[in-house]
């Protein structure tokens, strides 16, 4: 376009001088010297001023973009846009993500300490709309100074229909809802997991296995699943006292009772932002050092429910794990973990700060590990991955039990 | 007795989870999922911004759109999809709109931009596209979508500046959330906009 319009002023200029040359030598037949003169300075100034012009015309050609430029600048540009697209051809894509916290905590009975500092990445690789493999590693400073690093999980699903993924390797455990997906520090609203829903508690943590997961939809309402199959938890038994000291349901790549467990959970969503779930899990359970020499029934039964209406958050959930008598064990009667809680937050809108209350109730095998809790906490949200939390835990267990001390919490905790 | 139980359990879920699998797989006709050489259906940005809107600040608080580039949004979706229990559909529909929403703010898309439009009234344009995030009553469906029915709300605004907010998206300051771009959706032009911020002043202005 530059181009078009510099050609056509030059074509103009000759054809101005071209007509005035001769127009203002014709302007007069009769030359005196007066008139000789005038004209010569005329022309002479003539010259002057087409020589600037030609000048100027010069200078603004060498600014003017030429054709050969023009396509030279479009190739580059064609090339970087490729290369600006790849990443939609590729068949693999590697993404980082997971959470970190530090926490301060101060228990009744105990020094107040900077208690925990966490990271947790969660590594993703997936291949075409096929396949994703995603690990996350818990990395943990210890009291002593130690640090201690677990695998969470690490599955590889296999995204086969539109409703089904099948998942292999360990997983966090498909029953219920707290461990699976409200765990993450920057999720849970409180710096702490209710009771009954930490380690060697009354929820599962985790499963080596197969999964099936995924969602239906039938008439508008959105039905999800997960379903699996696993080795099951091991007990701790104290032979000395004849007693179980807890399940351990986190996953492990042995079978010591020689029978699988199974389960699962069905969660149907009848309002947006709402959720309930049932879950259920059997099979067989044995004790650490006892193996399939006295094997046991155990059974786990869930129900979660979960709202977010506009700024208020609602969730509830209850669990139960159970194990049958085994005459041959050391530690032959049934027994049980059980717990519940119910949690609502608030958001003050238009603000950052966050209100929380939450009850929990956990019943152990063990009477001196029961705990009956409120917590309440005031949040300051950065970001909805970024949390400030403040809390204080009104604990009530057996009397001089550290079931019964309360506990006051400081945490700061960002999911990426 | 117990024994029983679990036997019967073990003996039903096994056969049901085979049963699932099988049902689902049957379902690959449809998907094309397992091989990816065949076509599936192209995400959509309107179902995806519900879809969104309805299911992503179940379990925590919303992120925003604008969060993560498109290549980025990909895993995570598929994560989420995970997690949620969203069928496939839904990830390439949430997919779409996130990638469609999170183009840079003043993104220097024009007025005079040669989308054909869709040519729907602004109602519908709103109900399609808009309501998602800002729903029914105008009163904002998720944490960070402000009340337009405030008198003293974002609707009080020049309307010079509102449509170029909603044609470029944006994020007004201490904000959480930014609003997208056309609210996620690219082809609405400059007419389909104006004829919904005309809605919007009719249905929840003063
Ligand atoms: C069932 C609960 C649940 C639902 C529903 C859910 N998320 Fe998540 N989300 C999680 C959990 C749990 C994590 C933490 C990652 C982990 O522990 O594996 C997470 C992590 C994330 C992250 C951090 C990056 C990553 O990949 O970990 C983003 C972003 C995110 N979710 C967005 C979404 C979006 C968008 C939706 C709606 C499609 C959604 N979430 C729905 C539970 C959920
Ligand atoms: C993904 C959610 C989402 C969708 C979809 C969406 N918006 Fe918004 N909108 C927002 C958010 C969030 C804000 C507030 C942004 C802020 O104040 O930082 C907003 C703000 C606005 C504002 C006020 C802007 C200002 O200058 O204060 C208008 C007007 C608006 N939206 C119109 C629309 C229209 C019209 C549509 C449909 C075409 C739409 N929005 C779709 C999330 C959305």
């Amino acid at each position: 376009m530059k181009h078009l319009t510099s050609q056509w002023r030059q074509t103009a200029l000759a054809a101005v001088i071209a007509v005035a040359l001769p127009l203002n030598a014709a302007a007069d037949s009769t030359v005196g010297d007066d008139t000789y003169e005038a004209l010569k300075s005329q022309v002479e100034m003539l010259q002057q001023q087409l020589q600037q012009i030609q000048e100027t015309l010069k200078q603004y050609e060498q600014q003017t973009v030429t054709n050969e430029e023009v396509q030279e600048l479009k190739q580059e540009l064609a090339e970087v846009a490729s290369q600006q697209s790849e990443w939609k051809n590729t068949d693999s894509i590697v993404h980082l993500a997971g959470y970190g916290d530090a926490t301060y905590s101060d228990k009744e009975g105990s020094p107040g300490a900077f208690s925990g500092a966490r990271f947790n990445p969660i590594f993703h690789y997936q291949y075409k709309d096929l396949l994703m493999l995603g690990a996350e590693m818990a990395i943990e400073v210890e009291d002593d100074g130690g640090t201690s690093t677990e695998l969470e999980y690490t599955t590889i699903h296999l995204f086969a229909t539109d409703y089904l993924a099948v998942g292999g390797g360990k997983f966090l455990s498909p029953t219920g809802q707290f461990r699976q997906n409200i765990h993450p520090s920057w999720i849970n609203k409180l710096p702490t997991a209710p009771s009954g829903f930490g380690h060697d508690q009354a929820a599962p943590i985790s499963e080596v296995g197969l999964q099936g997961m995924g969602g239906f939809l039938v008439a508008g309402l959105n039905i999800n699943y997960g379903a699996y199959v696993g080795n099951g938890p091991i007990l701790e038994i104290d032979a000395v006292d004849g007693e179980i000291e807890a399940v351990e349901a986190e996953g492990r790549t042995s079978n010591d009772d020689d029978k699988l467990v199974y389960g699962g959970r069905l969660g149907l969503a009848p309002w947006p932002n709402s959720e309930v779930g049932v879950s259920f899990a059997t099979g067989e359970v044995a004790g650490e050092d006892e193996k399939n020499n006295a094997t046991r029934d155990y059974d786990v039964y869930g129900a979660d429910a979960a709202y977010k209406w506009r700024n208020l958050g609602l969730r509830g959930e209850f669990i139960k794990q159970k194990v049958g008598s085994a005459g041959s064990s050391a530690a032959p009667n049934s027994a049980s973990w059980q717990a519940w809680y119910a949690q609502a937050a608030y958001r003050f809108m238009p603000t950052n700060f966050e209100g929380v209350v939450r009850y929990s109730d956990y019943d152990a095998n063990l009477k001196n590990q029961d705990q009956e809790q409120w917590a309440l906490g005031i949040n300051y949200l950065f970001a909805p991955n970024a949390m400030a939390k403040l809390a204080y835990n009104f604990n009530d267990g057996k009397n001089n039990s550290n079931a019964d001390d309360n506990a006051f919490q400081v945490q700061f905790a960002y999911g990426f | 007795m117990r024994h029983a139980i679990s036997n019967i359990f073990s003996g039903l879920v096994l056969p049901g989870l085979v049963a699932m699998a099988a049902v689902a797989w049957s379902g690959v006709a449809f998907s094309e999922g397992l091989s990816t050489g065949g076509v599936m259906s192209e995400g959509d940005v309107n179902r995806g911004a519900t879809t969104w809107a309805n299911n992503c600040t179940r379990c925590h608080e919303m992120r925003s759109p604008t969060e993560f580039r498109d290549d980025i949004w990909k895993p995570v979706v598929a994560h989420m999809r995970l997690r949620g229990g969203l069928t496939g559909e839904q990830q390439r529909d949430v997919l779409a709109f996130l990638q469609a929403s999170n183009s840079p703010r003043a993104a220097q898309v024009s007025f005079e931009d040669s989308t054909p439009g869709t040519g729907l009234s602004g109602k519908d344009i709103y109900s399609q596209t808009c309501v998602a995030c800002h729903g029914a009553n105008g009163k904002g469906a998720i944490p960070g979508v402000p009340d337009f029915t405030r008198p003293t709300g974002p609707l009080s605004k020049p309307d010079e500046e509102l449509l170029h907010n909603i044609i470029n998206g944006y994020q007004g300051p201490g904000s959480q959330m930014a609003m997208p771009a056309k609210g996620g959706n690219p082809e609405l032009n400059a007419a389909d906009v104006r004829a919904v911020l005309e809605y919007l002043h009719e249905s929840f202005g003063q």
